[in-house]
C-alpha cells in the first residue's frame, strides 16, 4: 500500500478523533467539576443533529449548524433547572439511572417532533470539494471538522488556563467545597460549564450530520465511544480528553486495516489494559 | 446483610402459586408473557445480587444473559451436542467470562465500575454482531429445546415450558439465597459498607468482587440458555447496552437489595410494557419517565417499599424503650 | 516485632516521614505523642500499608512487608483503628465483628457455610464483644447508637481479627471524659502478648498506659524513652506549649 493510503487512514482516523473530542469534553468537564454523569449527553448531540437538518432544509447549512449549539443550550439549561440540579448530590447509580431514563424519553421526544425516517443534511457547496493535504486529495469537509475539533481544543485550552474564569474552573474541579469558601460562586460555574458542554454537543452533532444519517439512534450509538474515550483518557481533564480521543480515533481506523474482524475488540482490550494499571484512567483530574 | 425474612418466604411462595395458577389458566399469549416475566426476572435478580448487596452496579448483565444464549445455541445448533450438556457449559462459560469481568473491574468503582461494565457488554455485541459464524446481525436460528419426552413432557407445549422457567427461576432463587448467606455473600455485603475497613480486616476485595460476579454470571447463563430456547431464535439485540439497561431499570423498580424485588419489577415492567404499547408507538419515553419518577421518589422500589414499610412497624413495635442515648456525658 | 527503620515518604516538597526508626518489642505498649501535623497518623498509614514509603523498611515479626498490600498485612496480625470512624455502616453491631472475624477463622470466602452463625466466629464476637463492652448492644445497628458506643466497635473490630499487632489511631477522639476512664480499662485487659501502638493526644491515658514513648515533631522522631523521661524532658516541655499536670 502506498503512501498515499496510510495518510488518507491518517487524516480519517485524527477527524475522528476530533469529532469523538468535541463530544467527550463537554462530557469529561461536566464529570470532572460536578461530579455528574450525564448519560443524556449522546442524546444531546442527536438532538442537535436534528435541530441543524432542520433549520438547514429552510435556510441552508451555515444557519443549521449556527443556530444548533443554542437550541442544545437551551435545552441543556431546562434540564439542568429540572432535573441536573436535583440529582447532583446523588450517588453515581442514581445519577446513571436518572440520565439513562432522560436518554429513552429524549431519543422518543425525537422521534415524536421528526418522525422515524432519516433526515439528510447535505454539506454546503462551499465545503465541497477537496483539498490536498500531504499530498492526498481529501474531502474538504472532513477537514472542516477536524479545523471545528481543533479549534474547539485550542480555545478550550485558552480559556482554561489564561482566563479568570478558566481557574474559576480548574478550582472547581479541584475542590469545589473550597472554591465556594473562597467566594466563587460553584452554582453558577456548574450552570455555565453545563450549558457550554451541551452546546458542544450540538455542534458535533450539527458538523457530524452530514456525514452520517441523522436517525433517533445516532445518540445511543456515540454514547459508548465516548464513555470509553473518557474512561480511557480519564474524568475531567482536558488532555484526558483528547488523549483518549486520539487513541479511540485511531485504534479504530487502523484497527479497521489491519484486523477488520476484531478492530471494535481492540479497543475494548485496551480499555480493559487500562482498567487494570490505572482504574482512574489516564490523565484524571485527581490525581491516579 | 442478607436475611430470608418470612416476608420473603410469604411473597415467594404467593408468587410461584400465582405463576403456576396462570400456568394453567391463560391462552397462549399469557403464557408467552409469563415466560418472559420468569426469564427477565432470572436476570435480574442475578443483578441484584451484584448490585443490591456489593453496590456493583453493572451494565452488561443483559448481555452475559445474551452471552448465555449464544454459547447454548452455538452448543446446541451450531455443535449438535446434546440439551442438557449444552446447558451445563453455557452456565459454566457465562459464569467464566462474567467472573473475568468481575476481576478485571474489580478495582474501578463508582461511575467508573459502570462504564467499564458497559465497555464489556459492548464488546460482546460487536464481536458477536461481526461474527460471521455467528450469524452476523441474522442472527441464529434452529435452536433446539430440551426434550424431556422421556418423561413424558413435551417442552415445546408453551404451559410446561413456562412452568420449566418458573422451577428455575426457583432454583436460582435458592442458589442467590446460599450464596448471600455464606461467608462469601457476608464478605460482599461488608465490602459495599466500607471497601477500606474490609481491606483493613484482611478481605482480598478483588477475589470476593470477582467470584461473586462469576456466580452472578452462572444463574445468567442459564436464563440465557432458556431466553433462547423460548423464542428458539437469537440475535445480538440481546447484547446491547440498553437491554441491561432495561435490567437495572426492572431490578430498581422492584427494589435493590431485596432479592426478590427484581422478581417483582420484572412482572410490572413486562405487564406495563405490553399495555402501554397498545396504546402508543413510544414505550421508550414511558420507561423513561418512570425510571426518572422512580429514583427521584427515593428509589425503594416497589417490593422495596413493602417491605421497609413492614420492617419498619416490625422495629417500632419491638423495640423497647433502651436509652439510646449514651451513658457517658 | 515491629521493627520500623529509616521510613521516609515525602509528598512534593512536604516531607512528612524523615528517617524514622521504632522498634517495638513484643507485649510492648507504645505510645506515639507529637503536636499536630508531626506525621503520627502518616506514619500508620504507611505501616499498614496504605501509602507506600520512599525509603525505609518496616518488619512485621521479623519479615519484611513493606511492599505488602494492606489485605496481606491484615492477615499477617497486624490491625488498625482508626481516628475516623471505618465501620460497616449499614450493619449491626454483632455482625460487623462478625466480618472482622471471619477472616482469621477462615470463612471469609466460604461459599456454603455462613460466617455470621459458626461456632467459630460466634466465640471471638462474644470475646471481643466483652473486651470492649459491646456484650448488650450486639443487636443494635451501628447507625442507632452513640458516637462512644460507635468508637468502641472501632477498637473492637481491630481486636476482632485477631493480632499480633495492633494499631490505634487517637482511640479516644471525641469521647467523653467518663468513656476515656472506661477505655483505660479495656486496654489494660487487652492479652499482655499483643503488642500495642497508640497513637493519643489525652496525656493522663498515654502515661497511664504507656511502657514507652515515641515523640514526633515535623516527621521525625525526637524523643524515645519511659513515661518517666518523657515527664522530665525539656525538649518535649518545649514542643508542647506548656506542660501537662501530674494524673
Amino acid at each position: 500500500m502506498d503512501t498515499g493510503f496510510w495518510i488518507l487512514q491518517f487524516l480519517n482516523a485524527l477527524q475522528f478523533s476530533f469529532l469523538l473530542f468535541l463530544l467527550s469534553v463537554g462530557l469529561t468537564v461536566i464529570f470532572g467539576l460536578m461530579h455528574f454523569v450525564n448519560l443524556a449527553h449522546g442524546a444531546l448531540y442527536a438532538f442537535g443533529a436534528y435541530v441543524a437538518a432542520s433549520v438547514a432544509a429552510s435556510y441552508g447549512y451555515w444557519a443549521g449548524v449556527f443556530v444548533a449549539p443554542f437550541a442544545v443550550a437551551v435545552l441543556g439549561l431546562v434540564l439542568y433547572q429540572f432535573l441536573i440540579k436535583r440529582m447532583r448530590s446523588s450517588g453515581p447509580m442514581a445519577q446513571v439511572l436518572v440520565t439513562f431514563g432522560l436518554m429513552f424519553a429524549l431519543l422518543d421526544l425525537t422521534r415524536i417532533i421528526w418522525g422515524d425516517l432519516a433526515l439528510a443534511l447535505d454539506v454546503p457547496a462551499s465545503l465541497s470539494g477537496r483539498i490536498s493535504i500531504f499530498g492526498v486529495e481529501y474531502p474538504l469537509y472532513r477537514f472542516f471538522v477536524m479545523m471545528v475539533g481543533a479549534i474547539a481544543l485550542i480555545m478550550l485550552n485558552l480559556i482554561l488556563a489564561r482566563t479568570q474564569i478558566g481557574a474559576m474552573i480548574r478550582a472547581g474541579v479541584d475542590n469545589d467545597k473550597m472554591a465556594s469558601c473562597l467566594g466563587i460562586n460553584v452554582e453558577r460555574l456548574f450552570f455555565i460549564v453545563f450549558c457550554v458542554g451541551c452546546a458542544l454537543a450540538g455542534i458535533a452533532g450539527a458538523v457530524a450530520a452530514p456525514l452520517l444519517s441523522v436517525v433517533p439512534e445516532m445518540g445511543l450509538e456515540i454514547l459508548i465511544p465516548t464513555l470509553i474515550v473518557i474512561v480511557i483518557g480519564g474524568l475531567g481533564s482536558l488532555k484526558g480528553a483528547i488523549t483518549g480521543s486520539l487513541i479511540y480515533g485511531f485504534v479504530q481506523t487502523f484497527g479497521a486495516v489491519f484486523a477488520p474482524q476484531f478492530a471494535s475488540v481492540v479497543i475494548y482490550v485496551l480499555l480493559a489494559l487500562i482498567l487494570i494499571t490505572k482504574p482512574n484512567g489516564l490523565f484524571p483530574s485527581r490525581g491516579g | 446483610m442478607f436475611y430470608q425474612t418470612s416476608t420473603r418466604t410469604f411473597m415467594l411462595i404467593t408468587f410461584t402459586l400465582i405463576c403456576i395458577y396462570v400456568a394453567f389458566t391463560a391462552d397462549y399469549f399469557g403464557l408467552e408473557i409469563l415466560t418472559e416475566i420468569l426469564i427477565l426476572a432470572m436476570i435480574a435478580m442475578a443483578l441484584d445480587m451484584v448490585a443490591g448487596f456489593g453496590g456493583m452496579v453493572s451494565l452488561c448483565h443483559g448481555a452475559l444473559a445474551g452471552v448465555g444464549a449464544y454459547a447454548y445455541a452455538v452448543c446446541t445448533a451450531k455443535l449438535g451436542w446434546n440439551v442438557p450438556l449444552s446447558i451445563v457449559l453455557t452456565c459454566c462459560f457465562t459464569g467464566v467470562i462474567a467472573w473475568i469481568i468481575g476481576a478485571v473491574c474489580s478495582r474501578t468503582h463508582g461511575i467508573y465500575f459502570i462504564m467499564a461494565t458497559l465497555a464489556f457488554g459492548q464488546m460482546a455485541y460487536s464481536f458477536v454482531f461481526e461474527s460471521a459464524y455467528l450469524g452476523g446481525d441474522n442472527g441464529l436460528s434452529g435452536i433446539p429445546r430440551l426434550d424431556l419426552s422421556a418423561i413424558n413432557i413435551d417442552l415445546f407445549d408453551s404451559r410446561n415450558f413456562a412452568l420449566v422457567c418458573l422451577f428455575a427461576l426457583f432454583c436460582c432463587y435458592l442458589f442467590a439465597w446460599r450464596i448471600l448467606s455464606s461467608g462469601l455473600g457476608r464478605s460482599l455485603v461488608g465490602l459495599m459498607y466500607s471497601e477500606q475497613r474490609s481491606l483493613a480486616i484482611g478481605q482480598n476485595v478483588s477475589r470476593i468482587k470477582a467470584h461473586v460476579f462469576g456466580l452472578s454470571g452462572l444463574i445468567l447463563g442459564l436464563a440465557g440458555s432458556l431466553g433462547a430456547q423460548h423464542i428458539m431464535f437469537i440475535s445480538p439485540n440481546l447484547l446491547m447496552w440498553t437491554y441491561s439497561g432495561e435490567v437495572l431499570v426492572v431490578t430498581i423498580l422492584g427494589g435493590l437489595g431485596t432479592l426478590f424485588g427484581p422478581i417483582v419489577g420484572a412482572a410490572a415492567f413486562i405487564l406495563l410494557k405490553h399495555q402501554v404499547s397498545e396504546y402508543t408507538n413510544y414505550w421508550h419515553l414511558a420507561v423513561g419517565i418512570i425510571l426518572i419518577a422512580v429514583v427521584m421518589g427515593g428509589a425503594k422500589g416497589l417490593y422495596g417499599s413493602l417491605e421497609a414499610y413492614i420492617e419498619q412497624r416490625l422495629r417500632s413495635r419491638s423495640s423497647t424503650s433502651t436509652n439510646v442515648i449514651s451513658e457517658e456525658e | 516485632m515491629l521493627e520500623v527503620a529509616k521510613l521516609s515518604k515525602h509528598f512534593g516538597a512536604l516531607h512528612v516521614t524523615r528517617d524514622v526508626t521504632i522498634n517495638v518489642k513484643k507485649g510492648e505498649r507504645r505510645v506515639i505523642l507529637g503536636p499536630n501535623g508531626a506525621g503520627k497518623t502518616t506514619l500508620f498509614n504507611q505501616l499498614v500499608g496504605v501509602f507506600s514509603p520512599d525509603s525505609g523498611t518496616i518488619k512485621i515479626d521479623g519479615k519484611d512487608v513493606t511492599n505488602w498490600s494492606v489485605e496481606e498485612r491484615a492477615k499477617h496480625g497486624l490491625s488498625r483503628s482508626y481516628q475516623q470512624n471505618t465501620l460497616f455502616d449499614g450493619l449491626k453491631i454483632g455482625e460487623n465483628l462478625a466480618l472482622a472475624a471471619s477472616v482469621n477463622t477462615g470463612h471469609s470466602m466460604s461459599m456454603w457455610r455462613d460466617s455470621l452463625t459458626t461456632p467459630d466466629v460466634m466465640a471471638i464476637v462474644r470475646d471481643t464483644a466483652a473486651q470492649v463492652d459491646l456484650t448488650h448492644h450486639l443487636d443494635k445497628y451501628v447507625t442507632d447508637v452513640s458516637y462512644g458506643i460507635r468508637r468502641q466497635l472501632e477498637v473492637g473490630l481491630a481486636l476482632a481479627t485477631q493480632p499480633s499487632v495492633l494499631l490505634m489511631d487517637e482511640p479516644t477522639s471525641g469521647v467523653g471524659p467518663k468513656m476515656i476512664h472506661a477505655f483505660h480499662h479495656v486496654l489494660k485487659r487487652l492479652p499482655s502478648e499483643l503488642t500495642i501502638v497508640i497513637i493519643e493526644h489525652d496525656m493522663s491515658l498515654a502515661f497511664d498506659v504507656a511502657d514507652s514513648m515515641t515523640v514526633l515533631n515535623q516527621g521525625e522522631v525526637v524523643f524515645e524513652g519511659s513515661p518517666d523521661e518523657a515527664k522530665s524532658s525539656r525538649l518535649l516541655q518545649e514542643i508542647y506549649l506548656g506542660t501537662w499536670e501530674d494524673a
